[in-house]
């Protein structure tokens, strides 16, 4: 099996590749040389024999009915290729391998014939040929059991990679038998979520202390618990850990998970994890003060700023009105938030409140100084004016007045325009 | 292409028909080469008589040259291309040497050798050792020749032939300047669900520089695959300086935005890599160069650094190779490099970057991959980016950035270079992505669901890993056989229901960085003031959008009604001014514009002309209330020539006169309507034509040439035999200048006693001197003949000049010491605007004597009777006598006018007229430059040699104007203010014959 050896040494080459860029192109010119994809991977090599040359010929008539959509025939050729993998005398293998996985697949996805043991059967086969793609075909059989309803038999699969140990564990490796551990976890509350609902439409009383379904909960909670501490954008796992305890009223641990997913600094900055954190907080009613701080971090286009902004505007102090004043310029900026009415209607309530105040015409104009010069071009001509009117009317009515507290100093076509075509 | 340019550069091949070098660029291959493969050289020239059909080229078999086959190279080259190769060289030896065969061509050596040398030839063992010979004599001659016998010495032919052999095949495996693609459409409204019709935008010529706007129509018919229907319409195209790389487009509403990037930028001579236009705010446009600067360009106010990266992004990749993309918020911008895309806000100073997507930091990066392009995909999802890399493509969400939504193996041989994208509709919710590589011409599809067409609710990236492949994301890789380089989008079937545009896009504006004529205009985009660089049209029009001057109100949906032939006028316009005005709004704003830009001495009439310009380009259409029936006359009439020619000629003069002075305050723009001018245009008493006047035309015509090409003047007598009768035109009374003692009026009485008369006295007012110097200049161009800079409109205005007798443009008030026949009551005429009496004058004069310059045989008529002469003289009914003839004129070539008669005119007044009228329309001395120079104030610039504009750094000046159409209630009320309108009402008698 020195041929497994080979092929990590493979994949640990191949990951520290990563590092090493800068030594890949010596020329000087100015012209980065790109290193491409092998131009020449379908050319014929020097010293063919002629069992190589039918597999490179059935390898191009493969090629030619999948792109054709011609799959029987792609699965005829198909059932001859894996010969291939035989060969010994071919030095690195593991291309072949790989290219016999996803074509078979691709295949057995288009086929109109393919049935469950097919795929069984070809997964089986190739997560035994090679361990390079052991984890990762494991993975898909289990999704693909999944799309086909097979939860436990998917769960299954998921649990016998899970206990799969090769060699030296390299980083890829690791990362995927943590994929594979999360999403066995993940089976484990999709199985707890229908065992919760079952016996709720049957009894009502016990389900919580139910050892059998507590059961699920604790495999899954220990196991979502670990993975949870690396570093990476967990977003489904995490809601359905938070979703569990919950469920068994664990309110700190779950607010720890939370709190530690948006603010840990050594997880990408996710937005998500800001949402769900601010939904958690709501639904266990927290005060506004912790919500906003919650919402001020949260990307400037995210629609929960419609929210935060009506907090600011509750708020007794100037200068969260102002704040407020700056949340919405900032969403309409946004290509997505510009003709939406409630975004608008927001701005003219901000502005009017604004208004009561003394140096409003001050606030306003800082706030809008950096972008006189291109909010007229972005919400305000007279093509905006057409469309507005034709497909909103109610937001020409709002934008219109609002038009000249924003942009005092210029006479702008949107309103022009309504006053002429408007009415 | 490829080798063709090669060769030039060269200095080796002339171009001939015959010669294979021209096919062979099909296939992005040396011809010699081509030939080199075939291995036989006598059967390879005889296979080249007949031009062979390109090879196919399949996507898994083609084969980049290769730079040590230059031997073969040259070899194929001596053999096909002697004269070329050997040509000058065998001239000068040709005395010394003996023939004995002088039939052969080839024989400039004696035919001892010659047969020798076939001997050889048929050995082939010139192949392998090109430089030693079996004979001992052949080899003397050959030691001693081998140095100067041929054009170029062999190694200097061989070193180039093998840097540009590797040049080639560098460029083949990659070639970075192609990024983005130059292929774009943009869908016009869709009215029926069956049938998608848009604009359909690439480059087109063998060396792609030339624009091409065509429109299609994709036709779904069940049963049988869609098709492309580009029988329609005719193909509108504009030629450029340089090729096209990349074209861009972004829709705004109901406008459309394009931009067109070629090898290099203005300033600094950077190679510019990315143009992307703003799909946020109209006329934005950001640009960046090899230097790793990127520029927000905001048409109208000039470039703005936005950021500035000498070094790669992450890590040292040796590639200048930039690019810049808008994201969702329209002051931050995506910048990328071959290591990864950062957003850049540069609301702040100094900026602020965020890693957006970083090479080494994705999973499973492979060793030397590299970014290839970043694409924003605005109308997928406002957040989303896409990009690719050799192995994979991505797609990005900004909010979250440095992971991965999406991650595919595209599995592409080449690095996808271009993209095209279908947002997801109605009937299909995945969104789609097209990929296509540049050299191997694969195209790739990839699907990919999760973009929400209701955009309230962000989409959340969920999985930190690379999804696997069958959880819904689905790949289709299609391959597309040789042939043409592009494809269009196949949208399928699931597109034939994506929801029509709200409005009809409209191509507004092209812009075109790279674009510049070379000498004289470089220098003016280097000057700070926007106008200059941008041109009047187009910086208005922008302020207009952005800044909303007062201005009037503009019809946007006349646009809609437009129809395509308008709309093709508009392009036509653009093309000579490196513009595409294609929108009624543009109409009005250029108009407007151009009365903005009018100084004071000008403004009424050119206001006056221009805004008619612009109406009758509106003639059809039915919103404009008043008078329909002359405008639907005048619409006949009226070609899109003349409309571009008139145009142009209009925004020069405006130019010119515009230059060196501040911006006057706007006046009321639209004081001219429509009617009163085009009036006589449209009179179809005047326009009666039947055969027998058509005869006399041309007998007319034929005199004219004869007089020319005699040298004779045209007096009555040469032309009265073709003319038949006429009656004796009365030479009208002198005018009396007395009763006109305003200073202007003083000045152009003086002006008519000659240029010095005028100089001295406008010398001694120093308030005009600025004035003095800009007529001086136009009269130093416009006297000589032989500036072919200048279109005919320039060339009608120094006709003009001539013609007036003074030099100066300015100086048509009669004055009785000259025999000229201005007719005297149209002075009075003139100068009936109470307010701007003086100063319109000499401009009214400017423009009237080119028109009558460009008058045509149906014009005649009004030389026939005396009365219609002195009609001629109203603008008005030299706009009718205009029409017929720019309509027989190409409508794309505009030509200019001879100047000849305008010195005929000087004796002979009377006949005068005629020689205008019958002027012959071409002058091909007056051709050369043409485009080049049109926009270019700088006067005796030299016409641009071919090579250096297509190297030259060039920055396009954009005009693409914003014109607005007149609205109705403008056309009708903008009126009063000048006085063209009684005037042009006091002519319609005269011309009413």
């Amino acid at each position: 099996m020195d041929d497994l050896d080979r092929e990590l040494l493979a994949v640990k080459d191949l990951e520290d590749d990563n590092d090493s860029f800068d030594d890949n192109s010596s020329k000087a010119s100015t012209k980065s040389k790109l290193p491409l994809v092998n131009l020449d991977m379908h050319a014929e090599p020097p010293r063919e024999t002629g069992f190589h040359r039918s597999t490179r010929v059935c390898l191009e008539h493969i090629r030619d009915a999948l792109l054709h959509h011609r799959w029987q025939e792609a699965a005829e050729y198909m059932a001859c290729y894996p010969q291939m993998l035989e060969d010994t005398t071919n030095g690195p293998a593991q291309s072949y391998k790989e290219l016999t996985w996803r074509i078979s697949a691709e295949i057995l996805h288009h086929h109109p014939k393919s049935k469950l043991e097919d795929y069984n059967n070809i997964y089986e086969r190739m997560k035994h040929s090679g361990v390079r793609h052991y984890l990762m075909i494991c993975l898909e059989h289990s999704f693909h059991l999944l799309l086909n309803g097979h939860i436990e038999e998917a769960k299954r699969q998921l649990s016998v990679s899970e206990s799969w140990r090769y060699g030296k564990e390299s980083a890829a490796q690791f990362q995927r038998a943590k994929l594979i551990q999360a999403y066995r976890s993940l089976l484990d509350y999709i199985i707890w979520c229908d065992k919760k609902f079952t016996h709720s439409s049957t009894e009502h009383s016990d389900f919580a202390d139910n050892q059998d379904i507590r059961n699920y909960f604790r495999t899954a909670s220990v196991n979502l618990k670990e993975i949870l501490k690396n570093p990476g954008v967990w977003d489904p796992f995490i809601l359905s850990y938070v979703e569990m305890l919950e469920f068994y009223e664990d309110q700190e641990e779950a607010l720890k998970v939370l709190n530690d997913y948006a603010y840990d600094n050594s997880f990408p900055p996710n937005p998500n994890a800001h949402v769900y954190l601010y939904q958690y907080l709501k639904r266990c009613d927290t005060a506004e003060k912790k919500l906003m701080k919650v919402l001020h971090v949260l990307v400037p286009s995210h629609e929960l700023m419609l929210e935060y902004s009506s907090f600011l505007l509750q708020s007794e102090k100037s200068s969260d009105l102002q704040k407020a004043l700056g949340v919405v310029l900032e969403m309409l900026d946004f290509a997505c938030w510009r003709s939406n009415l409630d975004v608008w209607k927001r701005l003219e309530a901000i502005i009017q409140k604004l208004q009561l105040e003394k140096d409003w015409k001050d606030v306003v104009f800082t706030k809008m100084a950096d972008r006189q010069g291109w909010w007229p071009a972005l919400h305000f001509t007279n093509f905006h004016a057409s469309k507005d009117s034709e497909e909103n009317p109610e937001l020409m009515q709002v934008k219109a007045p609002l038009t000249k507290t924003l942009c005092p100093d210029l006479t702008l076509k949107y309103t022009d325009w309504q006053a002429i075509n408007g009415k | 292409m490829t080798n063709t340019m090669d060769y030039q550069k060269l200095g080796l091949l002339r171009q001939s028909p015959t010669s294979g070098w021209l096919w062979s660029s099909l296939q992005q291959d040396l011809y010699l080469q081509a030939s080199g493969q075939r291995g036989d050289m006598v059967s390879h020239g005889a296979s080249t008589s007949s031009p062979p059909a390109p090879q196919k080229l399949c996507p898994l078999a083609f084969k980049p040259p290769d730079p040590q086959d230059f031997t073969e190279h040259m070899q194929n080259f001596f053999m096909d291309h002697c004269q070329d190769a050997f040509g000058s060289m065998s001239e000068i030896l040709n005395e010394d040497l003996i023939f004995k065969q002088g039939t052969k061509k080839i024989s400039h050596i004696d035919s001892v050798y010659m047969r020798k040398m076939e001997s050889l030839i048929k050995k082939g063992k010139l192949k392998k050792r090109p430089l030693s010979f079996p004979s001992k004599v052949l080899n003397a001659y050959g030691s001693m020749l081998s140095d100067v016998l041929p054009a170029v010495p062999p190694a200097l032919l061989g070193s180039l032939l093998f840097e540009e052999l590797k040049e080639q095949r560098e460029r083949m495996l990659f070639s970075e300047a192609a990024t983005g693609g130059a292929l774009a459409f943009v869908p016009f409204s869709q009215r029926s669900s069956d049938s998608q019709s848009g604009c359909l935008l690439y480059p087109g010529n063998q060396g792609l520089d030339c624009l091409n706007f065509q429109r299609v129509e994709l036709q779904q018919h069940r049963g049988t695959p869609p098709c492309l229907n580009t029988s329609s319409s005719d193909l509108l195209s504009f030629q450029l300086k340089a090729p096209i790389r990349q074209i861009s487009t972004a829709s705004l509403i109901d406008n459309c935005c394009v931009a067109v990037r070629s090898d290099h930028l203005v300033e600094s001579g950077e190679i510019a890599t990315c143009v992307s236009v703003s799909p946020h705010v109209l006329g934005e446009v950001l640009v960046a160069s090899e230097s790793g600067a990127v520029d927000l360009w905001t048409v109208g106010k000039g470039m703005q650094r936005v950021r500035e990266e000498e070094e790669n992004l992450y890590f040292n990749a040796k590639s200048s190779w930039r690019w810049c993309e808008f994201s969702a918020h329209p002051r931050v911008m995506v910048y990328a490099d071959r290591t990864g895309v950062e957003l850049t806000d540069i609301r702040m100073s100094p900026v602020s970057n965020h890693t957006l997507f970083r090479i080494s930091n994705t999973p499973e990066c492979r060793s030397g991959e590299r970014l290839i392009l970043s694409r924003y995909l605005a109308d997928i999802h406002p957040f989303h980016h896409l990009i690719t890399t050799q192995h994979s493509a991505y797609i990005m969400d900004e909010r979250f950035p440095c992971v991965p939504m999406l991650k595919w193996d595209h599995m592409m041989q080449s690095p996808p270079m271009f993209c095209h994208t279908f947002p997801g509709s109605a009937s299909s919710r995945t969104a789609k992505v097209l990929l296509g590589s540049h050299s191997s011409q694969e195209i790739t599809l990839l699907q990919y669901s999760g973009a929400p067409q209701t955009q309230r609710q962000p989409e959340t990236p969920s999985c930190p890993t690379p999804s696997p492949p069958g959880a819904g994301h689905q790949q289709t890789v299609l391959t597309a056989d040789g042939g043409g380089g592009y494809f269009l989008p196949d949208p399928g079937h699931e597109q034939s229901h994506t929801p029509p545009p709200a409005l009809e896009k409209n191509i507004i504006s092209e812009i075109n960085p790279a674009q510049q004529p070379p000498q004289s205009l470089r220098l003016i985009s280097e000057t700070s003031s926007d106008e200059d660089i941008i041109g009047p049209t187009q910086t208005q029009s922008f302020v207009a959008e952005t800044q909303e001057e007062e201005r009037p109100e503009m019809d946007i949906y006349a646009s809609s009604n437009e129809s395509w032939s308008q709309r093709k006028s508009h392009y036509m316009k653009n093309l000579q001014l490196q513009v595409i005005v294609n929108d009624n709004d543009n109409e009005d704003q250029v108009s407007g514009l151009d009365s903005g830009l009018n100084d004071e001495t000008v403004s009424g009439l050119d206001t006056g002309l221009n805004d008619e310009t612009v109406s009758e380009e509106k003639a059809d259409i039915p919103e404009e209330p008043s008078s329909v029936e002359e405008k639907t006359s005048s619409s006949q009439k009226l070609s899109d020539g003349v409309l571009v020619t008139w145009k142009q000629w209009l925004q020069k003069v405006m130019q010119k006169s515009h230059k060196n002075k501040p911006r006057p305050q706007r006046r009321q723009p639209f004081k001219i309507t429509t009617e009163e001018l085009i009036y006589l245009s449209s009179d179809d008493e005047a326009r009666k034509e039947d055969s027998a006047e058509k005869e006399l035309v041309e007998n007319v015509r034929r005199d004219l040439r004869a007089c020319m090409t005699n040298r004779s003047l045209l007096v009555h007598s040469a032309v009265s035999a073709s003319l038949g009768d006429q009656e004796v035109v009365e030479v009208p009374n002198a005018v009396n200048t007395d009763g006109w003692g305003d200073p202007m009026s003083e000045r152009l009485t003086v002006s008519w006693q000659g240029e010095g008369a005028w100089k001295a006295c406008f010398g001694s007012s120093l308030s005009y001197q600025s004035d003095l110097s800009d007529f001086s200049d136009l009269s130093g161009w416009s006297s000589s003949a032989s500036l072919g800079a200048w279109s005919d409109s320039e060339g009608g205005l120094s006709q003009a000049e001539g013609s007036v007798g003074s030099g100066i443009p300015g100086a048509a008030t009669p004055s009785s010491s000259q025999t000229d026949t201005v007719v005297p009551t149209l002075e009075p005429g003139n100068q009936t605007p109470t307010s701007q009496r003086g100063n319109q004058t000499p401009i009214r004069n400017q423009t009237t004597t080119p028109q009558r310059g460009n008058q045509t045989p149906t014009s005649q008529q009004g030389n026939q009777t005396p009365t219609s002469q002195r009609g001629n003289q109203t603008p008005t009914s030299q706009r009718g006598n205009q029409t017929p003839s720019r309509t027989n004129a190409p409508p794309n070539t505009p030509k200019p006018l001879d100047s000849t008669p305008a010195i005929v005119r000087r004796s002979k007044p009377q006949e005068d007229y005629l020689s205008a009228l019958f002027a012959p329309q071409d002058d091909p001395s007056l051709h050369g430059g043409y485009f080049l120079e049109e926009e270019s104030p700088v006067l005796h610039a030299p016409p641009p040699v071919a090579s250096s504009s297509s190297q030259s750094a060039s920055l396009r000046s954009v005009r693409s104007g914003f014109s607005q159409s007149l609205t109705p209630s403008q056309s009708s009320q903008g009126r009063p203010g000048l006085s063209q309108a009684p005037l042009a009402k006091k002519k319609k008698p005269r011309m009413g014959f």
